[in-house]
């Protein structure tokens, strides 16, 4: 050590200083959650009855860790992360008898994305995990657009089968001990599935599974082609305005663009087989949509360019009001329609004042019609203030 | 600390009948008007008078006007 000069000896120094700090921030950075929790079971049941994929997941996590852990994270591929309509967990809290749901917050992560693309999303827990404990977790997720139909073009008297894609293992970013599938098709129909061992099929149930200690991460794409004859309504954009006016009234028109995203119909349509033989022909096709309104609606119009529609229903209870509207034509694979949906509501039902004074108008945003995919939706709100 | 639900300044069931009573009293305060008018020789009559006639039927035929509006639907 002699001969060197002291300057270079004090940038020395300083320099092994400042790699040991970087490699001390770098080794704190780099322990990633997977190492702390550990997924002891879960439970996936995807149920693809409706165009609408739900699914439904039942957690069971460990904290093997020291620290607590207050947060749980979910993945989703990026194709799934584009179709994600909703995501929604909840925890149970009490025993048997007084099981009680607790909503928790979810949040997405913009970054750091898993491998490939995939998306996360952090599950807030309400108290923070202790070393060593294990918590159970519902999660709900909505996928719209997911069912591609295969063959994409059928005939009238064809029945309508699509493809679903999805992986026997669940995404996450722990390593996962026990899990199993079930999914839930509309008919016993199904054309084919990917055989993933041990895997068998009941009836209208998949089952896959019970698989047991895999890596983080891990995926085993699998596809399924079945028959599903439920609606496929998307309403391709909606436009709501809403009117409130002082003097009593929250008046709403909405405009929809409807169309029938399922294979498309090919050939020519014969009304006469469609209405002799209602349960050969035209099995895919729908017509009739059911709107649910808040109840004590008035003055509810349906009408489009042409002029009023007159098939429809309007049957209200206290607690909610059903428009039952059939189109001038049933809808098949491709075929689209537009029309006008307006009615009115009572102004204290949705327009309230707060304790500091504020007035605010609370109604929902979401389209009313049941069971159908909003691609595209605009919603106005004006006051006719006096 | 229930929100306080928001309703119109006056019951909304008794907009149909605001609307005729004040358009009655409007309509018959109009109609003493030109009576008036009619009536009068130009010394006779009272300016003050036909203002007063005249101010209190309007008002009466504007809230009634206003009123069969609200009463037919058309919230303004």
């Amino acid at each position: 050590m002699e001969g060197i000069p002291p300057r270079r000896a004090l940038i020395l120094v300083l320099v092994l200083v400042v790699s040991s700090l970087f490699s001390v921030l770098a080794s704190s950075s780099s322990s990633s959650p997977s190492q702390d929790v550990r997924i002891l079971s879960v439970e996936r049941r995807i149920d693809l009855t409706s165009f609408i994929v739900r699914a439904f997941l039942a957690f069971k996590v460990e904290n093997t860790g020291a620290s607590d852990v207050s947060e749980i994270l979910i993945a989703f591929s990026p194709n799934e992360a584009q179709h994600l309509a909703i995501v929604k967990a909840s925890t149970t809290a009490g025993k048997r008898k007084k099981k009680a749901y607790l909503p928790l917050d979810v949040n997405p992560i913009e970054s750091p994305k898993g491998p490939n693309g995939a998306q996360l999303f952090s599950i807030a827990l309400p108290t923070p995990l202790k070393s060593g404990d294990t918590a159970a977790l519902e999660v709900l997720y909505v996928l719209t657009h997911s069912q591609e139909p295969f063959p994409a073009e059928i005939s009238q008297s064809e029945s309508q089968y699509v493809y679903y894609r999805d992986s026997a293992l669940l995404l996450s970013p722990y390593h996962i001990k026990e899990q199993r599938t079930f999914i839930k098709t509309p008919s016993s129909k199904v054309e084919s599935y990917t055989n993933v061992s041990p895997n068998n099929r009941v009836g209208t149930e998949l089952r896959y599974g019970p698989y047991h200690d895999r890596s983080p991460y891990s995926h085993s794409p699998i596809l399924v082609h079945f028959e599903n004859n439920n609606p496929f309504a998307v309403v391709e954009e909606l436009t709501r305005e809403v009117e409130i006016s002082h003097w009593g009234n929250v008046q709403i028109t909405e405009h929809y663009k409807l169309s029938h995203a399922g294979a498309h119909h090919k050939g020519v349509f014969s009304r006469v087989e469609y209405q002799a033989r209602p349960s050969i022909s035209g099995v895919s096709s729908f017509k009739s949509l059911l709107a649910r309104l808040p109840p004590r609606v008035h003055s509810v119009y349906y009408r489009d360019e042409i002029g009023n529609i007159s098939s429809s229903r309007l049957r209200s209870d206290s607690l909610k009001s059903e428009l039952e509207i059939e189109p001038r034509y049933p809808l098949f694979g491709g075929w689209k329609t537009t029309f006008v949906i307006g009615y009115g509501l009572p102004l204290q039902d949705f327009l309230f004042e707060s304790s500091d004074g504020q007035h605010y108008l609370n109604f929902t945003f979401g389209c009313p019609l049941l069971e159908t995919v909003v691609d595209r939706l605009t919603i106005k709100v004006s006051t006719l203030q006096f | 600390m229930a929100p306080k639900p928001i309703t119109s300044p006056v019951p909304v069931e008794w907009y149909p009948s605001l609307s005729v009573l004040m358009l009655s009293i409007g309509l018959v305060l109009t109609a003493s008007f030109f009576i008036y008018e009619a009536t009068s020789s130009k010394r006779s009559r009272s300016l003050a008078k036909e203002i007063t006639i005249g101010a209190v039927s309007s008002f009466f035929l504007g809230f009634g006007s206003l009123f069969l509006l609200l009463a037919t639907g058309v919230y303004v």
